[in-house]
């Protein structure tokens, strides 16, 4: 049997498979979750996905394309998305190579719940996710759920738990913003700047505002002026994409919370994302100063 | 030598009765005391014997001859012996020449003692001819680079190379892939004697890196090879391995670090390798390659080797040039992979796989441990199907028969016999069991002996039952005389062994011909089968065509010994019988020009704008098929000269003209088919009267013109046979196509299309050449000399014409 690549498609999901006599690759992007952004085409080392852009009068989002030739299952992508979209299994299980091999970081979802200060019945930060990833329940001292709190009797003895599907989390912080009891406490993954340059906008546009994954990132102001949050935006990109004009929206990341690598994919992968002011702070700053000099050394 | 007036002395010899019993050779004798320029004439018994060749060389001194005769066998017999003989007697081997009235009269024309007489006579007056204007040559000598390049390092290149240094050669092994080995690496076991393929070859493997001699340059392109025998340079490339082969040390503590793993093609894309890795653990050089395709650069390698410091991403592609004296072409063969579902469902089916990846299965350092399983479950298979002639032996695919598919397949067979024994049931699907050579048959009985079902047959087709993912093989059963259906779990296939990849390039560099089947040829298929028609390039293992492995080795050292046959000397001698340009008439000077360039099957002329073309003396074979093509007649070929030839003609039809048949005979098929007729006595009529050229590329059609001219009864050509038989690989194409244009404007002109004959004779086709002399007398008889006359009344104005540029050459200056 020769070796064999293949791809499916549906409306949820784009699969690609490599399969070998007695091994089996695959990649999985979940359309649902995957918001269309910057991130994984700018890192694939490969240049094996790519953010397909409508053709000029065709009516249809960007999406997303993966090139079942040119991927090599290395994980790059799937550890580098923010919303968790994409999943590599080598014969049927969940790895990614390069986080494995400690060839690349795994993103810090730094999110702290203090379930203790969660008043029963309150339900703001799973009303608040935008991508819905949290479930707030309440359970009986046996952490049994409690699907009516009105008819327990002894109400006191009630908690409240959080879950959050952490490994499809942003880290957008609206969640810990609209807490009101301080319960949440979380760290960006992505730290940089965004603004729209309004004069630049097409009249009437909103496409950047209908992209952005995050509602509180990107609005539309009463004077209908596009206006950007610097608080809430994850940095993904996705406005960008689908902006019409160069330039009219400034974006930049600066600094990317990982696990601890000394990779010379990441590097690449960092000054990518950020730039290379980005990258060389945070070489400096993680005191990788010799690698980078080893690494300079070789490439010289 | 050449201002001095020609003293020629004719010798013809009896032969015992083979000559004198038929030929009046006192009349011969006399006949040519007569001629121009000779000044002795005698005849001897035996002229080859001792006192025939003392009589030579004591006329010599005596008679101050400066060119001798000898009317006596073919030149192809004792051209080599008179030669030497004249030279001892202060000569040059080069004024001489032969009359062959033995093979051309006497034995072939018995019963007619006059005639042959006078077909005897005409022979020495057009070898009297020809001796006026010869001129004395030296051999040619250059000096022998005295190191070799042996191209591909799988089994028939390792032998070579080791042969050859082990005879104290320096030996330059180029490999294409990062690891010699090639095929052989690639299997379990061997057939007969099942050991085990890397543990046999393996050791070699590890003598060609250690030895003195032999440097190993892998990873490398051929670019491009210059020069001849004795003198090739040769350029190759090394590609970037991206590690330092010297600080290497092959621990693969680069590899354990690697995240990146990608099919690995060594593996029949079955495995996977890494980024930083070597193709299999036995790799010769042990040197660790980084694929840049795939690595994405996080350095953990760089990390990995530390202190050695052996990985270097600047790394370029490097050129080096290689001066060697001969080269050896062991470039292999490549497995056919049927393209996808296009024979029995391979890529379509997951239960269907070659046998390379059956051998890749079922090696216990393969991919699957050596377990045998089935892509579609994983589950052991307990019926198995081998299937042989997949796309060899099929007029579709690849004509000729793979050879060693038969033996692989009973290895096959008897190895899953071995392995599971009566958990699995193995069926043979063949047209036929070719197991010649030593064990082989052996081998077959014991395959049989141990249970396989051998089914006669081919299978018409392979189909899927899409639940079980079993097979179900067709096939009309040739014992039982009907269709019979067999339902296994595992197909394989043994596809056909096909020329590798690169030969169209290789054969690109190197000016060497490839057969209708796409492998080598070598130079005969009998006598030179590793020579190339390149002087110096040999060919060895199964780039010349599908073998074995002991064949391979075989061939692998027979081939270094013809290596060795160069290398060994200080110079290497060349006949001189090359061409030569006169610069003054090329027109190449004036115009763009080149056709001798274009025509020269050895690539041996070069043509550089604006300047005469210039033939590479130590790459010209002699063949003449240049000074043919010339327009401009600026090319001689020596010894055989367009005043030489001009001059034969015109002796042999002095007389007589419209009765005979002008030969020209290519020495090496149609000359040597006309002898074999002789020595076989098999008789014609008197009427041909040959001329010897090398080859028949050497036939200008002038000199067909000018028979015609003259009055020629019938001009015959005869050539090697078409395709691939031509001594030098396609004089006889270049020939056909010139002669096709002049046979079609002769007839134009009034020529009965029959007295101009093209033919093919090989070397063994006696008998054939006899009947063709008898049938063109027919033909001649029955056209009668009236008409011959009439047509050549007619004709000899315009030939005159379109001679009239020959004017000088027929004056023989």
């Amino acid at each position: 049997m020769p070796m064999k690549l293949q791809k499916f498609e549906t409306d949820e999901q784009l699969k690609i498979e490599r399969i070998m006599y007695a091994r089996r690759y695959s990649l999985t992007l979940d359309k649902r979750r995957c918001v269309v952004c910057e991130l994984c085409e700018a890192v694939c080392p490969r240049e094996a996905i790519r953010v397909v852009k409508p053709e000029d009068g065709e009516q249809a989002p960007p999406r997303l394309e993966i090139d079942v030739e040119l991927c090599q299952y290395c994980g790059i992508c799937n550890a580098v998305c923010p919303f968790g979209a994409l999943e590599l299994k080598i014969n049927g299980e969940k790895t990614i190579p390069v986080v494995k091999f400690e060839s690349f970081p795994r993103l810090i979802r730094d999110i702290k719940i203090d379930a203790e200060k969660c008043p029963v019945g309150c339900t703001v930060c799973m009303d608040t996710c935008p991508l819905k990833l949290i479930t707030v329940k309440v359970v009986d001292e046996e952490g049994r759920p409690v699907e009516n709190v009105d008819l327990y009797p002894e109400k006191e003895r009630l908690k409240v738990t959080v879950e959050i599907e952490k490994e499809y989390c942003p880290v957008c912080r609206l969640c810990e913003y609209k807490c009101p009891y301080d319960a949440i406490h979380t760290q960006k993954i992505i730290y940089g700047h965004i603004s729209v340059k309004n004069e630049l906008c097409p009249e009437g546009c909103r496409e950047c505002v209908e992209a952005c994954p995050i509602p509180e990132a990107l609005q539309i102001s009463e004077d209908g002026r596009v206006v950007a949050n610097d608080l809430f935006c994850v940095y993904c990109g996705a406005c960008r994409i689908v902006c019409p004009v160069e330039g009219a929206i400034s974006l930049e990341r600066t600094v990317i919370r990982h696990t601890p690598v000394h990779s010379g994919a990441w590097n690449k992968a960092l000054e990518k994302l950020t730039s290379t002011k980005g990258m060389a702070k945070e070489l400096r700053s993680r005191a990788l100063i010799k690698v980078k000099e080893s690494v300079e050394r070789r490439l010289a | 030598m050449s201002g001095e007036e020609p003293r020629i002395g004719v010798f013809v010899c009896h032969c015992g009765l083979n000559i004198a019993g038929v030929i009046d050779v006192e009349e011969v004798t006399e006949y040519a005391k007569t001629l121009p320029n000779v000044v002795y004439a005698v005849h001897n018994r035996y002229t080859c014997s001792d006192p025939g060749q003392d009589e030579i060389r004591k006329a010599i001194k005596e008679h101050n001859l400066n060119r001798v005769v000898v009317a006596a066998c073919s030149p192809r017999l004792h051209e080599p012996t008179f030669r030497r003989c004249v030279a001892e007697a202060g000569l040059n081997p080069y004024l001489f020449e032969m009359a062959n009235i033995r093979e051309f009269s006497s034995w072939c024309h018995p019963s007619t003692p006059r005639e042959a007489t006078e077909k005897a006579k005409d022979l020495v007056r057009m070898a009297v001819a020809k001796a006026r204007l010869l001129a004395p040559l030296k051999p040619l000598k250059v000096p022998v680079t005295r190191r070799a390049l042996v191209l591909g390092g799988g089994i028939a290149g390792i032998n070579a190379a080791l042969d050859l240094a082990e005879m104290g050669f320096k030996v330059y092994l180029v490999e294409k892939k990062e690891s010699i080995g090639g095929h052989m690496a690639q299997l379990d076991k061997t057939f007969p004697t099942l050991d085990c393929s890397i543990c046999i070859e393996g050791p070699r493997m590890v003598d060609v890196a250690r030895h003195p001699n032999i440097e190993i340059i892998s990873y490398a392109d051929l670019l491009s090879v210059e020069g001849y025998v004795g003198n090739f340079k040769v350029k190759v490339r090394k590609n970037p391995r991206y590690v330092i082969a010297e600080n290497c040390t092959g621990c693969g503590e680069c590899r354990d670090v690697c995240p990146i793993e990608f099919p690995n093609e060594w593996d029949m894309n079955m495995g996977v390798r890494r980024a930083i890795d070597i193709p299999f653990a036995q790799a010769v050089p042990l040197i660790y390659t980084i694929n840049r395709d795939h690595c994405i650069e996080c350095y953990k390698c760089v990390d990995a080797c530390g202190a050695r410091q052996a990985i270097d991403f600047s790394q370029e592609p490097e050129e080096v040039e290689l001066e060697v004296g001969a080269i050896i072409v062991a470039t292999g063969y490549d497995i056919y992979i049927p393209e996808e579902g296009n024979l029995y469902g391979y890529g379509r089916y997951s239960n269907v796989i070659t046998a390379l990846e059956f051998e890749r299965l079922i090696l216990a350092a393969g991919p699957t441990g050596g377990h045998v399983i089935r892509a579609s479950d994983g589950k052991r298979p307990k019926s198995v199907a081998l299937i042989q002639c997949v796309g060899s032996r099929d007029i579709n695919k690849y004509e000729y028969c793979s050879g060693f598919c038969c033996m692989y397949t009973l290895k096959h067979a008897i190895q899953l016999k071995e392995h599971y024994g009566r958990e699995v049931e193995v069926y043979v699907f063949y047209m036929d069991m070719r197991s010649n050579f030593k064990g082989y048959e052996e081998f077959y009985r014991r395959a049989r002996e141990m249970g396989v079902t051998f089914i006669r047959g081919r299978v018409s087709s392979v189909i899927e039952d899409p639940e079980t993912k079993n097979l179900i093989v067709r096939v009309e059963d040739i014992a039982l005389g009907e269709p019979v259906e067999v339902e296994v779990e595992l197909v394989v296939l043994a596809t056909a062994a096909i020329p590798s990849k690169g030969s169209d390039e290789i054969s690109r560099i190197l000016n060497i011909s490839r057969g209708a089947d796409g492998f080598f040829m070598e130079s005969h298929p009998k006598l030179k089968p590793i020579d190339t028609p390149v002087d110096g390039i040999f060919l060895a293992g199964a780039c010349q065509g599908p073998k074995d492995i002991p064949y391979s080795v075989s061939q692998g050292c027979g081939a270094a010994a013809r290596a060795a046959t160069i290398l060994s000397k200080e110079e290497w001698e060349i006949e001189p019988i090359i061409a030569v340009v006169d610069p003054t008439k090329c027109r190449n000077v004036k115009v763009k020009c080149g056709i001798c360039a274009t025509k020269c099957p050895y690539g041996a002329i070069k043509a550089p704008q604006g300047q005469p073309a210039q033939v590479i003396t130590a790459m010209c074979h002699g063949c003449g098929t240049c000074a043919a093509e010339c327009p401009a007649d600026a090319i001689t070929q020596m010894h055989f000269t367009d005043a030489q030839i001009f001059a034969q003609i015109r002796a042999a039809l002095e007389e007589n003209p419209e009765d005979k048949i002008l030969g020209f005979l290519c020495n090496w098929c149609s000359y040597a088919g006309a002898d074999l007729a002789g020595t076989s006595r098999f008789e014609y009529p008197p009427t041909l009267r040959p001329i010897r050229v090398m080859c028949s590329g050497r036939v200008d059609r002038d000199f067909v013109l000018e028979a015609f001219r003259l009055g020629a009864g019938m001009v015959l050509v005869a050539a090697c046979h078409l395709p691939y038989d031509c001594h030098y690989i396609s004089g006889n194409w270049r020939m056909k196509e010139r002669m096709e244009v002049l046979a079609r404007m002769l007839t134009k002109l009034g020529l009965s299309p029959e007295r101009f004959r093209v033919d093919y004779i090989s070397a063994a086709e006696g008998v054939k050449f006899a009947e063709l002399i008898t049938e063109m007398t027919r033909k001649l008889k029955e056209l009668g000399r009236e008409r011959i006359v009439a047509e050549n009344q007619k004709l000899k104005p315009v030939l005159e014409r379109m001679l009239s540029r020959k004017r000088r050459a027929k004056t023989g200056s």
